[in-house]
């Protein structure tokens, strides 16, 4: 988790020490010559305050003086700096070289010089030293880590202000998070109890479970009262924002399964409303919404590599296409000719998914497809507590919106959702009236399908995709039609988002297999309480 | 015009005639070739045997599914979970008797980590308890269900998809372990049935004629049942229940008093069936397998007893067959059969034969009535 | 014109008032009272859409109303009753899509349309051989002229045989009210005749008879009153003669 006060206080403490070393650039030569005096001077008050400058030095993260730190203590530690006569070098296999410039000191003689003399306290303020500024110059995550772990132990060179450069400059987000740990910690152990409660108000403002389990550990050892109802109160406010959170993030993860489910379900229920057919493969028309924006992707990448990033918004126009041009062959080879034979469709549409499940299998595979993540669906923006608003997630909802527009639009405004919302009513008075029946069913089963398709692009982020994805889908997309009724735009949403709710509230704790449990009892009790709810006026006697 | 018999409304009484002939000449061939004459050049191998047995039933559960859709209309795609119910519960009983008259510790018990059977458990050694409840479990659960969906007037294809919802969510809950009935590996390690141990000569033989008989047994008894007032009032329901209704007739008992038949019916295939392949897991619940149930009997046509029995000997006879060599066909054929079927075969097979007697009916072409919605 | 003679009103058999019923937003339906008599054919007629099925639906105990009372014989109230205990009180109704069971005789579909056992369907079908079935599916055969079809499976009767077919039905249970939703829609005009002679028969003191049609003319010839309904409102009550002459009437027919 981002801590994003810290990064915040980092931001400024990076930019005040950026500022700092600005003005004192000119005298850093005169500053590196003081600071290489004070550990030759033997005076251990002296040499441990100037170690935790060169500390502090890192904090010019990468740059020179870092690095020239980094041997410094290196040095000290492994005593190959020698001092003497006002003289301070580093001992290497090529020669001595001065440890204020490390330009190479010609015609000393190193014998003539000693290394400077330390004791445990030093020598461990050194390796915290040097650890720091690892931390600060090593190229590769794992040695960061590494570093980071070893200042954990040994703090003795450490400060609050060098934590949040670090953090700052961090870029693995693991590691960050765990040198913003460390920093609360640290601020948490300030031997003055008003630094103690400013640093965990400061803390808290962040109401993470990483920083609540901080000012825990910090509480645990504590004896100051103040402190201590500080730190209650503020874990019992990162409390409430987490449990906000994680009812939010729950909601969030319902509102993106519902937003596919409805989608499925929408087709479904235009279909039966239309036809009185339930589309048993209206499963397998997501999966091949799902393979449809597979091949956008692989064909994008083999022709034009550059719009790769873009493909699963190419990707809508082929999925709905593709879904709707089977739901199109569907209708007009098998489904019309069962007209009036409601029971016999369901036969029919089952032989079509597994035919379509098959041919998949049989001509792709059943392997797990491989989709590439663009940015726009990797990561998430952090709302609240631990509820971040993934991608992947958002994506899904927003191509059930923009469908949800689009049918809303289409069945309103246009002659064809007139044709359709007539043919529903009444359909012999509707072909009276001179509406082509036969072919509004055919356009709107291709809608159906086609919405199928759409709803297999928009889980393709968040789900596996293989030949038999459908199966998953299918029951819960009936139960949206029962519950929500036939032709009812806002009955399919709100069931949607009920059952997809249900299914993710129940999900972590219960497990997937009591939340389908529910979902089915519901529905049995739902249809006692309200049948008419399940059924449209289906002509009139 | 021309006469209507009862008998010809329940089948066609030359077939159902020719069809109980088989079965019968089954019954006594299967034992005999099965049996004495083994090694003679018309024997039958344990291994053909076997497969006729589970062809039986099958069939059995085809007859089942019949009842409710081709004379009720209403159409189940969840009748492999009274199949299951039927199996669980035999399977139970099988495991529960060499537990405790031979000895053999259930696998379930390894797997499950039991260290003896769950309360639910008690009294399974006992044959006649197991039977009992064969019949009493799947129509307990029949009965809710039906009652809950005839009452508040569910039909067609809603009852339809509830059905199949209900069997997969049954199949999921089966798949966990902590349902207790053995989680994806179900139960297996059957010692003995009825006394005899399951791998004696002539329990294969004798599992498949007995399925033989409760088959040619069902088969006529449905025959009478469906000819008798009850089957003319079924057939009522399916032309047009709210007719019945709006002449004085509460539909919900017969249909109820129907749907728990086959039921029950369907259990029965089970708990004979399982002892036949010598296993049970939740892949019985699968929806597909209860939607093939359906094409067995759309295939033989809906409404006429020995289309059933012939559908389902026909497809699952193939499906043996064709399984044996290219198992990755299978699906397609299948899928294949239900297309050819429901578009151009609207009554099944029995729209191969015109027959004298419905002639005019088929004359426009116009396939069994479904329920009026 | 043989227009019949209005006699004097028999004692109400259906007695409908304040009836209010709504599909969702749309009421069908907004307040509407209405009779029929005993010993009289009331003729029901309306464009399209008028309500006309619905109040029978309503009868019947197929659709809830939000509001009224429907009582027959003044003290019965239908509303708490469901659709079989409502045809087993004495109100038979045929709808407007003829609903024969097809896969039955005629003489079957008879047959299953009299209930010798009211209380139990059990019993009801263990009496099928009930020689009082045979009398009175004789009686019933011989009134709708379907004698000599009566072994015929009903799936294959012309229109209007299933049609009178279905009113046959009806009359197996000797209903106090008995209602007739479009009976001669799609009829050729010997059938119409025939249809209008049967009705004609089936006035009885006993008997309230209540027709919807749209064919005037067949209105005419049967009908004792006749009752026009107009978006769910009765806008005219009295005889066909004058309901031609009603002004409103007119309006609603011949446009506005
Ligand atoms: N179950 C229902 N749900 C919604 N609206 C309905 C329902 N039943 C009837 N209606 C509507 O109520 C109105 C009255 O219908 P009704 O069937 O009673 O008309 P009618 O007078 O019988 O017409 P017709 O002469 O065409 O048979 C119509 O607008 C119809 O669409
Ligand atoms: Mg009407």
């Amino acid at each position: 988790m981002p801590f994003r006060f810290l990064r915040l206080q980092g931001f400024l403490a990076a930019a005040i020490l950026l500022l700092a070393t600005l003005v004192a650039l000119p005298a850093a030569a005169q500053d590196r010559a003081d600071i290489v005096a004070e550990i030759c001077s033997g005076d251990f008050a002296a040499q441990q305050s100037a170690l935790s400058r060169l500390a502090g030095a890192g904090v010019e993260a990468g740059s020179e003086g870092a690095l020239w730190a980094r041997r410094i203590v290196e040095a000290f530690e492994g005593r190959s700096l020698r001092c003497g006569d006002g003289l301070a070098v580093i001992d290497t296999p090529d020669g001595p070289l001065r440890a204020s410039t490390l330009e190479p000191a010609e015609g000393v003689d190193t014998s003539t010089l000693s290394a400077p003399s330390v004791n445990l306290r030093l020598r461990a303020v050194a390796a915290s030293a040097g650890a720091v500024l690892r931390l600060f110059t090593e190229e590769s995550v794992a040695a960061r880590a590494e570093a980071a772990a070893y200042v954990d132990r040994r703090r003795e060179a450490l400060t609050p202000e060098i934590l949040a450069a670090a953090v700052e400059r961090e870029t693995d987000a693991a590691l960050r998070d765990t040198l913003s740990t460390l920093r609360a910690s640290l601020l948490l152990a300030d031997p003055d109890p008003v630094n103690r409660i400013a640093a965990i108000e400061a803390i808290a403002q962040d109401a993470t479970l990483r920083n609540r389990t901080a000012i825990a550990e910090a509480l645990a050892g504590e004896t100051d009262a103040a402190v201590l109802a500080a730190g209650e109160k503020a874990m019992a406010g990162i409390d409430r924002t987490l449990a906000l959170g994680k009812v939010l993030a729950t909601l969030y993860s319902g509102a993106s399964y519902a937003s596919v489910l409805f989608l499925a379900a929408l087709g479904l229920a235009i279909i039966f409303g239309l036809m009185g057919v339930i589309n048993l493969a209206q499963g397998e028309l997501i999966m091949i919404g799902a393979y449809a924006a597979w091949f956008t992707q692989e064909a994008i990448r083999a022709a034009l590599p550059g719009l790769l990033d873009y493909y699963l918004i190419l990707a809508i126009p082929v999925s709905f296409l593709a879904a709707a041009l089977v739901g199109l062959l569907m209708e007009v080879l098998v489904i019309r000719r069962l007209y009036d034979r409601p029971l016999m469709t369901l036969l029919a549409t089952w032989a079509i998914s597994l035919l379509l499940i098959n041919t998949v299998r049989v001509t792709v595979g059943s392997q797990n497809l491989e989709f590439y993540q663009p940015a726009y669906v990797s990561g998430g923006f952090p709302v609240l507590g631990d509820f971040i608003m993934t991608s992947n997630r958002l994506f899904a909802i927003a191509v059930a919106l923009f469908a949800f527009i689009a049918v809303v639009i289409l069945l309103r405004r246009s002659l064809f959702g007139m044709n359709v919302r007539a043919v529903t009513q009444n359909r012999a008075m509707a072909g009276a009236a001179g509406i082509d029946t036969r072919r509004t069913d055919m356009m709107a089963f291709a809608l159906g399908s086609g919405l199928a398709g759409l709803a297999g692009l928009a889980l393709s982020p968040l789900y596996n995709v293989n030949p038999g994805m459908g199966t998953g889908f299918i029951v819960d997309s009936f139960m949206v039609v029962v519950l929500g009724g036939v032709g009812s735009l806002v009955g399919a949403i709100v069931a949607a988002l009920g059952i997809g709710q249900i299914n993710v509230v129940i999900e972590p704790i219960y497990g997937a297999v009591a939340a389908k449990v529910l979902v089915l009892l519901l529905v049995i009790v739902f249809i006692q309480w309200r049948p008419e709810g399940l059924f449209a006026p289906k002509g009139r006697r | 015009m021309a006469k209507i018999q009862s008998d010809a409304r329940v089948d066609r009484p030359l077939l159902f005639r020719i069809v109980a002939i088989c079965l019968l000449a089954l019954i006594v061939a299967v034992p005999l070739l099965g049996g004495p004459l083994s090694g003679s050049a018309l024997g039958l191998t344990p291994y053909l045997a076997n497969i006729i047995g589970q062809i039986a039933t099958f069939a059995l559960l085809a007859l089942a599914l019949d009842l409710i859709w081709g004379f009720g209309g209403i159409l189940s795609l969840g009748h492999g979970l009274f199949f299951a119910m039927g199996g669980y519960l035999i399977a139970m009983h099988m495991l529960k008797a060499g537990y405790v008259y031979g000895g053999v510790t259930p696998d379930i018990m390894t797997f499950m980590g039991w260290t003896e059977l769950p309360a639910y458990w008690f009294g399974f050694e006992s044959f006649p308890y197991a039977f009992v409840l064969i019949l009493l479990v799947p129509g307990l659960v029949a009965f809710l269900y039906g009652w809950m969906s005839f009452r508040s007037r569910v039909s067609g294809v809603y009852f339809a998809i509830i059905t199949q919802a209900l069997t997969y969510v049954a199949m999921l809950l089966m798949y966990r372990n902590d349902t207790g009935f053995g989680g994806n590996n179900g139960m297996t390690g059957f010692s003995t049935l009825l006394g005899v141990p399951v791998g004696a000569p002539g329990m294969v033989t004798g599992l498949a004629t007995a399925s033989l008989v409760v088959l040619l047994l069902a088969f006529l008894a449905c025959g009478a049942l469906m000819r008798s007032p009850f089957g003319r009032l079924l057939i009522a329901i399916r032309d047009d229940e709210a007719r019945l209704r709006f002449l004085g007739y509460d539909t919900l008992w017969p249909k109820l008093a129907a749907w728990c038949l086959s039921g029950v019916l369907a259990a029965i295939a089970g708990a004979l069936y399982v002892p036949q392949v010598g296993i049970i897991n939740p892949r019985l619940l699968a929806p597909e397998v209860s939607i093939e149930i359906a094409v067995w009997v759309a295939l033989g046509g809906r409404g006429a007893l020995s289309g059933a029995v012939i559908g389902a000997i026909i497809i699952s006879a193939l499906k043996f067959w064709l399984t044996g060599f290219v198992p990755e066909a299978w699906p397609f054929i299948l899928a294949g059969v239900v297309l050819v079927v429901v578009t151009l075969l609207p009554n099944g097979l029995l729209d191969l034969k015109p027959q004298r007697l419905l002639a005019p009916l088929r004359r426009n072409r116009k396939p069994a009535p479904e329920p009026a919605e | 014109m043989n227009a019949v003679t209005m006699t004097a009103p028999g004692a109400q058999a259906i007695q409908i008032d304040g009836l209010r019923v709504s599909f969702g937003d749309f009421v069908a339906i907004p307040q509407l009272t209405f009779i029929a008599r005993y010993g009289e054919v009331h003729g029901v007629i309306g464009p399209n859409g008028a309500g006309k099925t619905t109040m029978l639906d309503v009868i019947t105990g197929k659709t809830r109303p939000k509001a009224g009372t429907v009582r027959l014989d003044g003290k019965v109230d239908l509303l708490g009753m469901d659709e079989p205990a409502i045809a087993l009180a004495g109100v038979g109704r045929k709808f407007q899509k003829p609903s024969v069971f097809e896969a039955l005789s005629v003489r079957e579909n008879l047959e299953t349309a009299l209930r010798l056992k009211p209380r139990s369907i059990l019993a009801e079908i263990r009496s099928w051989a009930d020689p009082r079935r045979g009398t009175r599916v004789a009686e019933v055969l011989e009134e709708i002229g379907l004698s000599d079809l009566a072994d015929t499976p009903a799936g294959i009767l012309a229109h209007g045989q299933k049609q009178w077919l279905e009113i046959g039905m009806l009359l197996m249970q000797r209903p106090k009210l008995l209602m007739l939703d479009e009976p001669v829609a799609g009829m050729t005009e010997e059938e119409t005749r025939h249809t209008a002679d049967l009705v004609r028969r089936l006035r009885s003191p006993e008997r309230a008879v209540l027709v919807i049609e749209h064919d005037m003319a067949f209105v005419e010839e049967i009908a004792d009153r006749v009752t026009v309904l107009h978006e769910g409102n009765p806008i005219f009550e009295g005889r066909m003669a004058d309901a031609r002459q009603d002004p409103l009437v007119r309006q609603v027919y011949l446009g506005r």
